[in-house]
């Protein structure tokens, strides 16, 4: 295997493994939010990306297994396959969640009370027009430096946005959002003002 | 090998119960990673600390689960709450593994390193400087997470570790691992060493 031809496998091994990590994480706060809200759609939507997770992961232990070249390596590589499977488990374990907001109909109400009292909460807020957010980007509007608060989701009337840093946010659109309860309000005055 | 404990029915509120699960089940995660980006042993021996909590959180959960339901809806609701409770216990297994990655000397690969710059998620650790505003307060007052959306996972003292500090005094020398995002936390690490005593 040449340099070059390495070095652009390690790109791909490192690019796999973060969306493996990021999607896994993205997964159990949408999976908490579905249950927040009751929202079977937003079931159904992690429960597709659990099956984007299953290939990506097939395609990032090819990669990784592709990449054995040298005898010393092997133990540093089967670490980076063990990481990929323990994002893939917390992936299922969201689908699961999620699960449960389609069998219930209805979630037992504890339920939502734990995710509104845990450290990290979920809210969802809708954007009025006076915001000052309306009309600019998912990235000028800066949300979680001013509030530390994650947008995990937007819902613009009957479609579930992902929350591209170029999405154009519109007076109407309903954030859901997870941090730590004390960006609430913060999250509240911005959007909801 | 850890030894199995007996659990023991003990009477205790569902919904208390299962939100320390989800909390614990969470900073498993950030400190198991921790551990791995880190290389460090004791994080990752107090994640398995924490995995035997949560071994022990689950059956005294679904123990009062059982007792909860009184009819069918009953059951048919609480399945679900249960449910709920053993995936907080299955991503506290996961958190468990990567931690074991560090215990058995498995190696953390340098590829693990770049992944964790680009990941939407940072975590870093910071010593803190006798000069730093900081010094003295405790993380509670220091209200990161709404100043800036950063979170101290751990700090360690000397040989002594303390988990999801929230009332501790932190002192000069504590080394802070903390994550957020990666303009919060390199505006804690300034603070931190006492370059600036202005979080915003």
């Amino acid at each position: 295997m040449s340099l070059a031809e390495d070095r652009q496998l390690y790109e791909k091994i490192c690019n796999d493994l973060v969306e493996l990590k990021d999607t896994s994480e993205m997964m159990m706060d949408l999976a908490y939010s579905a249950l927040l809200l009751s929202s079977q759609q937003l079931a159904e939507e992690v429960i597709m990306l659990e099956d984007r997770m299953d290939n990506l992961h097939t395609e990032f232990e090819l990669l990784v297994l592709s990449s054995r070249r040298e005898q010393e390596e092997a133990k540093g590589l089967l670490g980076l396959i063990r990481m990929g499977v323990v994002t893939e488990r917390i992936a299922d374990a969201a689908a699961e969640i999620a699960e449960v907001v389609i069998r219930s109909g209805e979630p037992h109400p504890v339920l939502r009370m734990v995710i509104q009292d845990a450290e990290e909460t979920v809210e969802r807020i809708i954007v009025s027009e006076n915001s000052p957010v309306v009309g600019k980007t998912l990235r000028e509007a800066r949300i979680p430096e001013e509030t530390g608060m994650w947008v995990l989701v937007i819902r613009r009337g009957n479609r579930w946005l992902r929350p591209k840093p170029t999405i154009i946010l519109q007076a109407g659109d309903v954030v859901v959002a997870s941090g730590y309860a004390e960006g609430e309000d913060d999250l509240k005055n911005l959007l909801a003002q | 090998m850890s030894e199995v404990e007996r659990v023991e029915y003990t009477p205790v509120s569902v919904r208390e119960t299962l939100i320390q699960m989800k909390d614990i089940s969470e900073l498993m995660i950030d400190l198991a990673y921790s551990s791995a980006l880190f290389d460090n042993r004791e994080l990752a021996e107090e994640v398995m600390e924490l995995e035997k909590k949560m071994d022990t959180l689950v059956y005294i959960l679904n123990m009062n689960l059982m007792l909860a339901a009184r009819d069918k809806a009953d059951a048919e609701s609480l399945a679900g709450v249960a449910k709920v409770g053993s995936l907080t216990n299955s991503i506290s297994d996961a958190a468990a593994d990567i931690a074991g990655i560090v215990l058995k000397d498995i190696g953390i690969h340098p590829i693990v390193r770049e992944v964790f710059q680009r990941a939407e998620e940072h975590l870093a650790r910071v010593r803190l400087s006798e000069n730093s505003v900081l010094a003295g307060k405790t993380v509670m007052d220091m209200n990161l997470a709404a100043e800036v959306g950063v979170d101290i996972i751990a700090v360690r003292r000397g040989l002594y570790w303390m988990i999801n500090p929230e009332k501790e005094i932190i002192m000069p020398e504590d080394v802070l691992v903390a994550r957020g995002t990666a303009e919060g936390l390199g505006k804690l690490i300034r603070v931190a060493q006492g370059e600036v005593d202005e979080l915003g």
